[in-house]
């Protein structure tokens, strides 16, 4: 649809190609650089999660969000260097299976240690937990 | 790699979701609502998996992760739910200032990332010249020459037994050790979770702390001897 709309727009205004039909013609056509500016948001966004929230659980689903933007950067890249003629493309994809894995222990061990600490401390607020802290 | 036609609507419909819903993540209130907020960004990145031809990652995401590690967070949220925060009384986030740094932080690393995937990407531009038009054509030659489906209708990627191949050809050691990964993994969880009362019936607590512990519980005692 955008591939229609942008000669339509491009007759409309009647000039040259400025900024904003180039905007709209890579827009028309994400590439690789999209891919990865949604991954750096994503990434950001789990990033904030991680620093702001107080809720020990909603941090762990920051870390979830952190890690799945990685993985979105990896299959981007797996995909640009199938069409560079890369021979091992697939490596990308393969290393974010080990990803998925790595998180679902991660997880798993996560929530584990939360129940112990709600257990013990009756809390899941992270400034509350400060056994560690002198 | 460039997308056109209807892959494009498809990006920025997904792209947009999972925006959105991760950042509805992080601000509910409601840790079962963020949680849910999750399952769909994460499945938004799934469709985006799709779109860039990862159709085996895109069914282990929605397997593993929506299907396994968010049922294990909605349990977790059910034994440890904290009124206190739906009802509004508790605040979410943590003080003001600390608030206002990582926003700071987040935003110098929001610059720093995009300059650098604007700069790195405009490299690579220049290492592989390659127009839409180009990438497009080459693909629908490619998916031209796929084999059929039964049913005629569909076509046949080998992408899936690519991944599937090279996963136990050439990362046959690292698929063994996640299997070791994943075993440690269960079995530490279920120590981590276990109870005093369960530890003291294993006969797995040390008796210092047993003999602490059953001041103020004495059925700890009792229940040492059944696990002989």
């Amino acid at each position: 649809m955008l591939n229609f709309f942008s000669p339509a727009m491009l007759l409309l205004l009647q000039e040259e190609p400025t900024w904003l039909a180039q905007m709209q013609q890579s827009a028309a056509h994400p590439d690789l650089s999209k891919f990865l500016v949604i991954g750096a948001l994503l990434f950001i966004i789990g990033v904030a999660g991680v620093l702001t929230r107080r809720n020990i659980i909603v941090i762990f689903m920051s870390i979830e969000l952190i890690l799945n933007a990685a993985n979105l950067n990896f299959i981007a890249f797996s995909r640009y260097l199938y069409h560079t003629g890369s021979p091992n493309a697939v490596a990308g994809q393969i290393f974010t299976v080990f990803v998925i894995v790595v998180a679902a222990a991660e997880a798993a061990i996560g929530l584990g240690i939360v129940i112990a600490l709600y257990r013990n401390k009756e809390t899941i607020w992270v400034d509350e937990i400060d056994l560690l802290k002198w | 790699m460039t997308l056109s036609g209807y892959e494009t609507i498809f990006f920025w419909i997904f792209a947009l979701a999972a925006i959105f819903a991760g950042l509805l993540t992080v601000m509910a209130r409601n840790a079962v609502h963020s949680a849910l907020f999750l399952i769909s960004s994460l499945v938004s990145v799934a469709a985006l998996f799709v779109l860039a031809r990862a159709e085996f990652i895109a069914g282990v995401q929605i397997l593993v992760y929506v299907g396994g590690v968010m049922v294990l967070f909605l349990f977790v949220i059910m034994l440890v739910n904290v009124g206190a925060e739906e009802r509004g009384r508790d605040e979410i986030f943590n003080k003001q200032k600390q608030v206002t740094a990582s926003l700071i932080f987040c935003l110098l690393l929001a610059g720093g990332l995009l300059y650098a995937v604007n700069k790195g990407y405009r490299g690579l531009r220049r290492l592989h010249p390659a127009t839409p038009e180009m990438v497009a054509e080459q693909e629908s030659i490619r998916d031209r020459s796929l084999p059929t489906s039964a049913t005629g209708s569909s076509r046949i990627t080998p992408d899936t037994e690519a991944v599937g191949s090279s996963l136990y050809r050439y990362a046959s050691l690292p698929f063994e050790i996640a299997s070791v990964l994943l075993l440690v993994a269960i079995i530490g969880s279920v120590m981590l979770a276990r109870t005093l009362r369960q530890e003291a019936s294993a006969d797995d607590l040390d008796p210092e702390a047993l003999q602490l512990e059953s001041v103020t519980d004495p059925e700890l005692t009792k229940l040492e001897p059944q696990s002989e």
